[in-house]
């Protein structure tokens, strides 16, 4: 073998070698902003609940309850509020989020309006001309509960006083397991599984049980967009931290192989030399 | 005195989590007191102050930047809310420029929702500046 084609070897192990450093560093970023979000994730579940509790129970406690976000409206929009992440480099993440939102707005039918949320969505829905309302960027890592509150606001100003939209449904990517990540579409307005069990308790609402329904619903909304994003970011990490995890793997094996060949070559070039000079040697004697 | 059990949710922490004698809280109708045994009640909430008498007579103050409470005769009484600090965790430099802030937006808004917004925000810095002042006497 040829010195030129160990230097191309080495050539490409150097390269991979640098891959490596990057992937490497990668993973460590994400595994420790993971664990960030994770936590941030588990806290936001605790209000939601409470909030969710109390409008289930309100339903069922109001013989008379009848809410504008349970009954729906009549347009025939759909808004769809897609949560994606700002980079890429996290295996499926960014597609399968996307994914899911194309095929349920082949599902839903009618016309579709998009919130996209986080670089890679916004880019995509741009791209592919869908209707967009409103987009959101970089809101993922430092999400707090006023972003979400000003989204929920502007999905309950068209919903009620435009009446631009008659359902909203949310994608986002639920956290399972360090390894795996679905995405998963929830539907926000109507509010169709807040169903009225009777109940026989007994509750006094000030002003009213309608009333402190209708302050609800935003909290509702805002909860659920927060405790959306939330968790998609950590899903993100988990996504990134597994996708460079198997990166760096790869290019260990990669590099690996290639100094087996590159050794190879190195001894045979040597073997070759030897040869070489003992002919001569015994061809001078 | 009876005591009861208590729990202030927001999103990103639950503020308090335990046994109280009383709380005092004011509603979109007027100030409340709580006690034990109080029978089922759910109130809106503006943005305000809470009064936290614990087990042993110690009292607390916290803001409250709007919410919902919910008290259950048979369950943990609740209030949930977007935002709430303990009067002494509250600092007051940065209370008092989110309060500039406020006036200012107020001054330059062009639209009523902004107005409101402007307003609600003015009155969440006002409230936690009167809050941090009572945790100190």
């Amino acid at each position: 073998m040829a010195s030129g084609n160990m230097k191309d070897i080495k050539r490409r192990i150097k390269s991979i070698e640098s891959t490596m450093q990057i992937t490497k560093a990668m993973q460590l970023v994400s595994s420790s902003k993971f664990r960030k979000a994770k936590e941030k994730a588990d806290t936001a579940m605790p209000f939601f609940n409470a909030v969710y509790e109390t409008m289930c129970e309100i339903a069922s406690e109001d013989r008379f309850f009848n809410s504008a976000y349970v009954r729906g409206n009549d347009s025939d929009v759909t808004l769809m509020i897609v949560i994606a992440g700002d980079r890429g480099l996290a295996g499926g993440y960014n597609s399968n989020a996307i994914k899911l939102a194309l095929s349920r707005m082949k599902e839903t039918g009618g016309n579709h309006v998009v919130i996209p949320i986080g670089k890679k969505a916004v880019e995509f829905f741009l791209k592919h001309n869908y209707k967009i309302l409103r987009s959101y960027e970089n809101i993922g890592e430092n999400m707090n509960i006023y972003k979400a509150m000003d989204i929920a606001e502007l999905i309950i100003d068209s919903y009620n006083k435009h009446k631009s939209i008659g359902r909203v449904e949310l994608i986002f990517t639920d956290y399972v397991s360090p390894i795996v990540q679905e995405a998963r579409n929830i539907s926000v307005i109507p509010l169709e599984r807040i169903s009225g069990e009777p109940s026989h308790s007994v509750t006094r609402y000030e002003p009213s049980a309608g009333a402190v329904f209708e302050e609800l619903v935003p909290k509702y909304i805002a909860g659920l967009i927060y405790g959306a994003v939330v968790c998609s970011f950590a899903s993100e990490q988990a996504s990134r931290r597994n996708a460079m995890e198997n990166a760096s793997d790869n290019a260990e094996e990669m590099i690996d192989n290639l100094s087996l060949i590159y050794n190879r070559a190195r001894q045979s070039a040597i073997t070759q030399e030897i040869t070489e000079i003992i002919g001569g040697a015994e061809a001078q004697e | 005195m009876r005591t009861f059990k208590f729990m202030v949710i927001t999103p990103d922490k639950i503020l308090f989590d335990g046994d109280v004698e009383q709380i005092i809280v004011r509603t979109t109708e007027g100030d409340v007191g709580i006690l034990a045994g109080h029978e089922n009640y759910v109130a809106n909430l503006p943005a305000g102050v809470l009064k936290i008498t614990l087990a042993g007579g110690e009292v607390k103050y916290a803001a409250i930047a709007g919410g919902i409470l919910k008290v259950s005769y048979e369950k943990t009484t609740r209030i949930i809310t977007t935002a709430s600090e303990w009067g002494e965790d509250i600092d007051v430099i940065w209370a008092n420029r989110s309060k500039e802030d406020a006036l200012n937006k107020i001054k330059q808004a062009k639209t009523a929702s902004e107005m409101s917004r402007a307003e609600l925000k003015l009155k969440r810095a006002l409230n936690r500046i009167h809050v941090s002042s009572l945790q100190k006497h």
